[in-house]
Order: C-alpha cells, then sequence, then structure tokens
C-alpha cells in the first residue's frame, strides 16, 4: 500500500485580479521510496508539498479528489488531527535555514522546544536528544552548536540543523523543499547522504522537490516534471537525463557545461501548448 | 589566453590575507592568496564554501579587514577611503537578489541613487537606458522588489551596478540563488554586457560549469588558499595537478558536456 495517495490535487488562490490556479490537477502515489519534483519557480512544486500538510495560507484553497496518508484522508482531517501529523508524521524541510530558523533563539532551544512540549520530556532527557539528532547529521561540534543562535553558522549548517530537527521525531515521510539549492556542491553532497540513509535506514517516504535536474536524476527513484500548476511528465529518474518532453529537455539544455560551447546558452521556449 | 603575473594586469592581489576576530578568536579566512586580472578579462574564483572566495571580492571592497598583503587597481593601491573613486571603477553583484536590494526603495530610486551620489545628471535618460541594456521592461522603474521575481531583481542588481559605468564588476555567485531557465539568461546578459562594454569580471562560484561557461581562467580555493590556477582547458581537459582540484571536478561530473 502506499504511504501517500493524492488524486486531482488543485491549489486556487482568490486574488484582487480574479483566480489564481498555482496547481492544476495533480496526482501522484508515493511509498517509501525518493520522488523528485522539478520545475522552475511558479511552477507549483513548493505549493504541492505545502499542500500535503495543508499548509496553504488563506486566500489560498486546496481542493482534491482524494489525499490519502497512510490510511487517514488528509482532507478530512481537522485542524486538530493535522496538528498531530505534522512533524511526528509528515515532516518539511524548507528551503532557506537564514528565514525559517528563529533569529533571536538559541538552536539547541529551538530543537528541544518539539521535545518539551510535544513529548514532554525532561530538559536533560531533550538536551541529549537534540544532541544525538545534531550527531546524526554529522555536525562535529554538537555542543556548541547547541548554544549558538542562527546566524553564526554557515548555510550548510543551518541546512543541517533544520533536517536535525525535523528528524527527531521521526516521521514517515519528509517533504524536502530544494534543502540544499543554497549549499555548495560538497555539502549538498554530505546532506543527501544523510538523506538517503535515512530513506534507506529508516524506511522513509522522501518528496524532494528542487530546480535542480541533475542533481534530482542522481538521487531520486522517480520523478514528476512540473510546469504551471500541472505534471507534463513522470519517469523514473536514471531516465530523467533523455527525457523525451520538450519543457524537460529544455531545462537541461539550458544548464552551462563543462567544456561546452561559448556560445549564449538556448534559452526555455514555453509554448503554451504543454499548459493545456 | 595564458596571463602571468604582470605589470600591466587590472586586478592584482599579492599575498592577501584577510583575518575575523571572532569572540576573541582569530580566524584567517584567507591567507596569503595572489592572482592577477588583465583589462577585459574573465576571472573565476571557486572552492566550497568557507574556502574564502568571497571574502577576497569582499576585501577588494573594503567590506573584510585586511591583514596582510596588498590589492592594486590598475596599479593604485587601494585605499578604502578612496570611496567614489573606487566605486565609480569598481562594482560588485551580490548573490542573495532578495536581500541585496532596499525593500522599500523603487527601482527607480535603486537606479538613481549612485547618480545622485557621484553628481552625475541625465538621471531619467540613463535609468531608462539601465534597464532597456539588462532586458527589464521600462515600466518597471517604479515598481518595488517585492514585485519582481528573483531573476528580475538579479537584473537590477546588474543594472544598479552598472550605473557608474565600472571597468570592474565582482560577482559573487550571481545566479546560484536562480533557477536553471532563469540562470543561462542572466549568464547571457553579462557575457553580452561584458562583449558590449569591455567589462573585466571576477567572479566567484561553486558551479564548475558556471566558471567554466562565464571565465577564462579559475582560481580553485580551499581553507582560504590558493590550491591551484586552471586555464579553461586545462579544466575541461581534467588537467588538474593537485588531488582537491580534481576531487572537485569529479563532483561535478555529472556537469561535463558529454555527462
Amino acid at each position: 500500500m502506499s504511504l501517500l495517495s493524492v488524486k486531482n490535487l488543485r491549489v486556487t488562490f482568490d486574488t484582487e485580479a480574479g483566480v489564481v490556479e498555482a496547481v492544476r490537477g495533480v496526482s501522484f502515489e508515493l511509498g517509501r521510496e525518493r520522488l523528485g519534483i522539478v520545475g522552475e519557480s511558479g511552477s507549483g512544486k513548493t505549493m504541492t508539498g505545502r499542500s500535503v500538510l495543508r499548509l496553504i495560507r488563506p486566500p489560498g484553497k486546496i481542493s482534491a479528489d482524494s489525499m490519502v496518508f497512510d490510511g487517514q484522508d488528509l482532507m478530512a482531517a481537522s485542524e486538530r488531527q493535522m496538528r498531530a501529523l505534522r512533524g511526528p508524521r509528515i515532516a518539511m524541510v524548507m528551503q532557506d535555514p537564514k528565514y525559517s530558523l528563529n533569529p533571536v533563539m538559541k538552536i539547541g532551544a529551538q530543537l528541544m522546544e518539539g521535545l518539551r512540549q510535544r513529548d514532554k520530556v525532561s530538559a536533560g532527557e531533550a538536551h541529549e536528544k537534540a544532541v544525538e539528532a545534531l550527531e546524526a547529521v554529522q555536525i562535529r561540534d554538537p555542543e556548541r552548536v547547541m548554544e549558538a543562535y542562527p546566524h553564526e553558522l554557515s548555510g550548510g549548517m543551518g541546512q543541517r540543523v533544520m533536517i536535525a530537527m525535523m528528524l527527531i521525531p521521526n516521521p514517515d515521510l519528509l517533504i524536502a523543499d530544494e534543502p540544499t539549492s543554497a549549499l555548495d556542491v560538497t555539502v549538498q553532497a554530505e546532506v543527501l547522504s544523510i538523506l538517503d540513509g535515512l530513506v534507506r535506514n529508516r524506511g522513509m517516504g522522501l518528496i524532494f522537490i528542487s530546480h535542480d535536474l541533475r542533481l534530482v536524476a542522481r538521487f531520486c527513484d522517480r520523478v514528476l516534471v512540473m510546469y504551471k500548476g500541472r505534471v507534463v511528465e513522470e519517469l523514473a529518474a536514471k531516465d530523467l537525463l533523455a527525457a523525451k518532453h520538450p519543457y524537460t529537455q529544455g531545462l537541461l539544455n539550458c544548464l552551462p557545461r563543462i567544456g561546452g560551447p561559448r556560445q549564449p546558452l538556448p534559452g526555455l521556449d514555453r509554448n503554451a501548448d504543454w499548459a493545456v | 589566453m595564458q596571463i602571468g603575473r604582470c605589470d600591466m594586469a587590472l586586478i592584482e592581489i599579492d599575498t592577501l590575507s584577510v583575518t575575523f576576530n571572532a569572540k576573541g578568536r582569530k580566524v584567517q579566512a584567507v591567507k596569503g592568496v595572489s592572482l592577477a586580472v588583465a583589462a577585459r578579462e574573465s576571472y573565476g574564483l571557486v572552492g566550497e564554501s568557507g574556502s574564502g572566495k568571497s571574502t577576497i571580492l569582499r576585501a577588494i571592497c573594503g567590506l573584510a579587514p585586511i591583514s596582510g598583503g596588498s590589492i592594486r587597481i590598475g596599479g593604485q593601491v587601494f585605499d578604502p577611503k578612496a570611496g567614489k573613486a573606487f566605486a565609480a571603477r569598481v562594482q560588485m553583484v551580490f548573490q542573495d537578489p532578495y536581500a541585496s536590494l532596499h525593500p522599500r526603495h523603487t527601482i527607480d530610486r535603486t537606479l538613481s541613487e549612485p547618480l545622485a551620489i557621484h553628481g552625475l545628471g541625465d538621471t531619467d535618460a540613463r535609468v531608462m537606458r539601465a534597464l532597456d541594456d539588462v532586458g527589464l521592461p521600462r515600466n518597471f522603474r517604479f515598481r518595488f522588489p517585492h514585485q519582481l521575481s528573483g531573476g528580475q531583481r538579479q537584473r537590477v542588481a546588474i543594472a544598479r551596478a552598472l550605473m557608474l559605468e565600472p571597468e570592474i564588476l565582482l560577482l559573487d555567485e550571481p545566479t546560484s540563488a536562480l533557477d536553471a531557465s532563469v540562470q543561462a539568461e542572466t549568464l547571457n546578459l553579462l557575457n553580452r554586457l561584458r562583449a558590449e562594454r569591455g567589462l573585466t569580471f571576477l567572479m566567484v562560484s561553486h558551479d564548475l560549469a558556471v566558471i567554466d561557461h562565464m571565465c577564462g581562467r579559475v582560481l580553485v580555493m580551499q581553507h582560504g588558499q590558493a590550491v591551484e590556477e586552471l586555464t579553461r582547458d586545462q579544466l575541461a581537459g581534467a588537467q588538474m595537478k593537485t588531488d582537491y582540484a580534481r576531487s572537485l571536478f569529479a563532483a561535478s561530473a555529472d556537469r561535463l558536456l558529454a555527462g
């Protein structure tokens, strides 16, 4: 049985200029695997990820024929039931540690907050678990990081802190929204191997949202390519670099390559037919 | 095009060291790095985060404390107090277009402020021309940054840097916050502007493919030190001499032309 099943998901925003459809009929199934969602900014990939947690603020509205997580209907769940799912069962890693961590709270306090509030563990035990979580994401000096404020950490450290925070309650599904876009190649590889280990060892499901096609091709099992709120192509990650759809090909062709010609990079040919 | 350390270089950096004071601890971010960039050249700095590549750009602008060595622009030793004269020659484009534009200034104000500071007239025409040059519609002039996309903001940042018609652009990861398609547009724009205006680029990136596309030579950095300098042909031909440069190249294997 699949862990998450989404059928005909739509996200609409009622704005002064009329109704904007950010996601238009997205359907997918997720098992205990790594599913990549790629597309440009504005393609609706982040909105799709947030919809699973029902984290769309008004005036945004979510509708779907069905959205079932582990036998539980997410569309029918009360706000109270959703709160019980967010964190312990489904966790989300946001894009930018600079904006997602509380700037005036020490890392340690942020990591322990959930444990203290939700799991009602003692301060000592919470501290121990937080340090363990930091060690799990390969932070070398966890005690120092516990006492640091977010601005004292580099981007890579901040991102690992966020992953550590999401993994403390041991979720079944992790939605990672551009978790490595702010990181450079070497740190990126570290963060990916951490995520990879978690999928393998804990049997976690992973939705990996990214605009980096080469990264997704290497890291995921299956990929959805999104354009203007729709899935234009779904394929196995290993076939991504040989994609058939002109939009996916266009995304690949506009990447510079080492040893490539010096002429201007091809732009993306946006054909309205794909979006219909 | 191999240009050694010669008197003709536009940017000469000689055994530069930068030391930060962090909670009483001295952190040496750049350790004795030397490089020379000729006029109209495009030179790349590549390395992992914390390797000191951005710090070198910041040191050139006087945004980082220099603890040793020297920086010369066009043969002159750089003086942080030079202010206006320096700004007219050297400008910087920062990584994050969301953070580098004043959120409460319109595009018009952002672009015309350098003109006002330098007492340059003809503001109206210059702002319009700047928007045209970077391919932004003229009706964007009175918008605020939050009304633009990331790629459009980065175009504004590039337009702002070019308002004073500098010779040198320092580019700190100008496209790493952008999508693939927008990155392609921005890189094409930078290359076109360099060709049209004879600009000199000193560009930082962690993406070897971007550096390869944009630069004639590249300096690989690690832990604040220069590891190896490569020409574009050496990079494409994987002719690096040091293990670190090779490992960086291997980590970018999916960015090769054949891959």
